[in-house]
């Protein structure tokens, strides 16, 4: 390695570790954001230690008391089957992380690398790139993941590869929009000009520098995995019965509107609070991360 | 709930009906609301009716949709069928006799019947309807299995001849209008599909696809005059949507009732709740081609680890009856036999007896009838504890159905339904050679007893030849049995002279609806 290579390198890392220590300390300054932070942690809570957490087992059925509205022996109440509500929606939070993470993780690693070669390569690989991404673009993302379940049929890996290819043309497009402009800095051609190799460059260079966007569409994105996995389990297409999932609950409560409130109220409210929680991060990080947002606040 | 594609399974071996009902309400049903007359009819105004789907066709021979013969049971007539105690009446045929030898049938024909279309009805049409289903394999030609030749000596007159003495003959011919009798140039036209041509109460007059069919008075039916004016059949598939239409008295009449809803509606004054026994059966079956289900002390585990009431609580919430046999209580040919309790050690030592510690099961499940999802869900509990791992798979009826008849199961759980005949509710399902014996059941004795209930002609001796049969095949666990559901529609206060029937037949022949 170089010396100027070496010297290229410090000057991207040192140029950013400021922000990050300054993006940092704005987000923690924001009440909402530590609102936000205590949700998500719950969440998390409930998806690594849920069988400690819940009373009962997610599957228990005791139709006897089916029906028992919430109270000291069912904090959320019984469903249909007598199974316990509140148990359920704690044992919910893993499949739903799962889901939400690994698509969302799929669509990061994907949609990202396809952007960035787009937008550093441009030509006939932006244009095959891009014009595929415009395609996806033209289905609603629902009809797609749909389409994806469908043919793959339904269950959790499904969801989790559908959610996943319905999300990577964001994270392309909002990747290449940044690569195009990075691309012309003056570090890029010095790299150039040093000989790095193109690998090196994109990795090393272009993606430090592209990272602020695709970090809040990542966190806006954990949002609608969410919603979307509700959607697929509500339409029978997700999460397979009796294992738990929020979206398979209020499918399942819609029948017993009549019977039981509770049925749909908690499901629904947990699916509510977890998407806000992560569109309201998202919305912190963009308004730190975003250089002209800062500049307004800095002056 | 779902109805459609429940006919499916029923066309392709059901039967006939048999069953007392416990009275509904049966108003006098005279009322007269000139403001609304259009023809025929003597004014009882439009009843418009909501059913879960829109018929495939209508057809009465070709469709197996039981939505098809919602409307059907309408427009056609058989040659004798079922009245409330489900018990064989003349309709098309006056009178019948049977030869000594009981292997010929003469029928005398009800005289002065006009189609539809104005023209004569005659022996020919019956010989035409009934050949036509034989000769093109049609879906009810099963029926016909025992039946040699059908004749029509004069214009009055049909004789049928049969290989051996067929006591349930009369069933299989009146037992649903799917032997309705047609019209040979309304079938050659095609139009039959759209607009069939019967005999029956009501004539077909619109098919709207998608949206409605409206049926009109047939002034000259030979059963009197219908008195309402006519029937609009609307399709609403889902059954709160349906549930509203009616109290906000869009419809006045609905099969779609949410079972859970019950309670509520029995409340309801503006509403005539219409609940009776029915004949249909529901049933678990463990697929005995494949291991660990061929050792019958594993099926025996299974059906003792299992809570009968709390599946027919959390499926039906209280409106079906448990049973271990397939015919109901309210049927001549019950026999009352309760082999299984609930009893989780004594399916834990039957497992351990037949040597299985643990066994995953897919369980064969349908979102067309979301009560074989609630169950496998109880199931997967009650299972999960003797040591057998239970995966929920579901799909729609086209694919459970295919997935059934390709053995692509161990465990699936499904309803027969319109069943009369006891060779109904067991031939083709556990007989060896039966058409619906998808779960490979094979008993030589049973073999034996089925084949003599069907020539059997004692009723005392036959009856005796099916609890036998059907003894073995609980014993043995080929079908799981469940409960008998009960048949549940609810209708205006409005509508009068309207009774439900444990056949699921749905006749307004005698209805009318005040203003």
């Amino acid at each position: 390695m170089s010396a100027a290579q070496v010297t290229a390198d410090t000057a991207a890392v040192t140029g950013s570790a400021p922000l990050w220590r300054r993006s940092l300390k704005a987000l923690l300054a924001s009440p909402v954001v530590w609102f936000c932070l205590v949700v998500l942690g719950t969440v998390l809570l409930c998806a690594v230690f849920g069988e400690q957490i819940a009373p009962q087992s997610a599957n228990e059925t005791d139709v006897s008391r089916a029906f028992t509205p919430p109270g000291p022996d069912a904090w959320m109440g019984t469903d249909d089957l007598g199974r316990d509500v509140f148990s359920r929606v704690v044992l919910s939070a893993a499949p739903t992380l799962q889901v939400s993470v690994t698509s969302v993780g799929i669509a990061l690693v994907v949609g990202v690398t396809l952007g960035l070669l787009a937008g550093y390569y441009r030509g006939w690989v932006d244009v095959v790139v891009m014009r595929v991404v415009d395609v996806m673009f033209a289905f609603p993302v629902m009809l797609l993941a749909i389409a994806i379940v469908a043919v793959l049929g339904a269950g959790l890996t499904t969801a989790i590869i559908a959610i996943g290819v319905v999300y990577t043309p964001i994270f392309a497009r909002v990747t290449r929009a940044s690569v195009l402009s990075v691309r012309e800095e003056p570090f890029i051609k010095a790299a150039k000009s040093l000989g790095a190799r193109d690998s090196r460059i994109i990795f090393t260079h272009v993606l430090p520098n592209v990272s602020a966007p695709i970090i809040v569409q990542t966190s806006l994105s954990f949002a609608f995995a969410i919603l979307s996995e509700a959607a697929l389990s509500f339409l029978g297409l997700g999460v397979q019965p009796p294992d738990p999932s929020w979206g398979r609950m209020l499918f399942d409560a819609k029948s017993f509107l009549n019977q039981g409130w509770w049925l749909s109220v908690f499901p629904g409210a947990a699916i509510f609070i977890t998407v806000l929680a992560f569109n309201l991060i998202g919305d912190a990080l963009r308004d730190v991360l975003d250089p002209k947002t800062m500049t307004k606040e800095r002056a | 709930m779902a109805r459609r594609g429940k006919w499916t399974a029923l066309a392709a071996a059901a039967g006939a009906l048999m069953l007392a009902l416990t009275a509904c309400s049966a108003g006098s049903g005279v009322n007269v609301n000139p403001s609304t007359v259009t023809s025929g009819g003597t004014g009882g105004g439009t009843l418009v009716a909501a059913i879960g789907g829109q018929p495939d066709q209508l057809d009465p021979a070709v469709t197996t949709s039981y939505n098809s013969f919602q409307v059907l049971e309408n427009v056609y007539d058989t040659l004798v069928e079922p009245d409330q105690n489900l018990a064989m009446q003349p309709a098309l045929a006056e009178s019948w006799t049977t030869s000594d030898d009981q292997l010929t049938w003469t029928f005398k024909l009800r005289q002065g019947v006009k189609f539809h279309d104005g023209s004569d009805f005659t022996s020919a049409d019956v010989v035409y309807s009934y050949d036509r289903i034989i000769d093109e394999k049609l879906s009810p030609s099963w029926r016909f299995s025992a039946v040699k030749s059908i004749k029509a000596p004069d214009d009055s007159t049909v004789v049928i001849t049969v290989k051996s003495p067929s006591p349930n003959l009369l069933a299989n011919l009146g037992g649903f209008k799917g032997l309705g009798i047609v019209k040979k140039s309304n079938v050659t036209s095609g139009d039959i599909k759209t607009k069939p041509i019967g005999t029956g109460p009501f004539s077909v007059e619109k098919f709207t696809a998608g949206d409605s069919i409206e049926l009109e008075a047939n002034p000259d039916y030979w059963g009197g005059a219908p008195k309402l004016d006519g029937v609009k059949f609307t399709f609403i598939p889902e059954p709160s949507t349906a549930m509203a239409a009616l109290q906000s008295g869009e419809v006045q009449w609905t099969d779609s009732v949410p079972a859970q809803e019950v309670a509520t509606l029995k409340n309801d004054n503006t509403i005539t709740l219409g609940q009776v026994g029915s004949n249909d059966y529901w049933y678990l079956a463990l697929n005995q081609a494949k291991s660990p289900w061929k050792d019958v002390r594993v099926r025996q585990a299974v059906a003792y680890a299992i809570d009968r009431d709390a599946i027919t609580q959390a499926t039906k919430y209280g409106n079906a009856t448990v049973n271990q046999l397939a015919i109901p209580k309210t049927s001549q040919w019950y026999t009352e036999y309760a082999p299984f309790t609930f009893d989780e050690a004594k399916a834990k030592s039957l497992m351990a007896e037949a040597g299985v510690t643990s066994a995953n099961m897919t369980f064969l499940a349908t979102s067309d009838y979301p009560e074989t999802v609630t169950v496998g869900q109880l199931l997967a509990d009650a299972l999960g504890k003797i040591g057998i791992t239970v995966k929920i798979k579901t799909v729609d009826f086209a694919t459970w159905l295919d997935e059934q008849g390709k053995g692509n199961f161990d465990l699936l759980m499904m309803g027969w339904l319109g069943n009369i005949d006891p060779d109904d509710f067991y031939y083709g399902q556990h007989h060896t050679d039966g058409s619906n014996n998808y779960q490979h059941y094979s008993n030589a004795e049973v073999d034996r007893l089925l084949d003599a209930g069907r020539t059997e002609t004692d009723q005392a001796a036959r009856k005796d030849l099916y609890a036998q049969a059907a003894k073995i095949i609980a014993d043995e666990c080929s079908y799981i049995y469940l409960y008998n559901p009960d048949v549940l529609q609810v209708w205006s206060t409005k509508l009068t002279g309207y009774e439900v029937r444990g056949d699921r037949a749905i006749r307004f022949r005698t209805a009318s609806l005040a203003g």
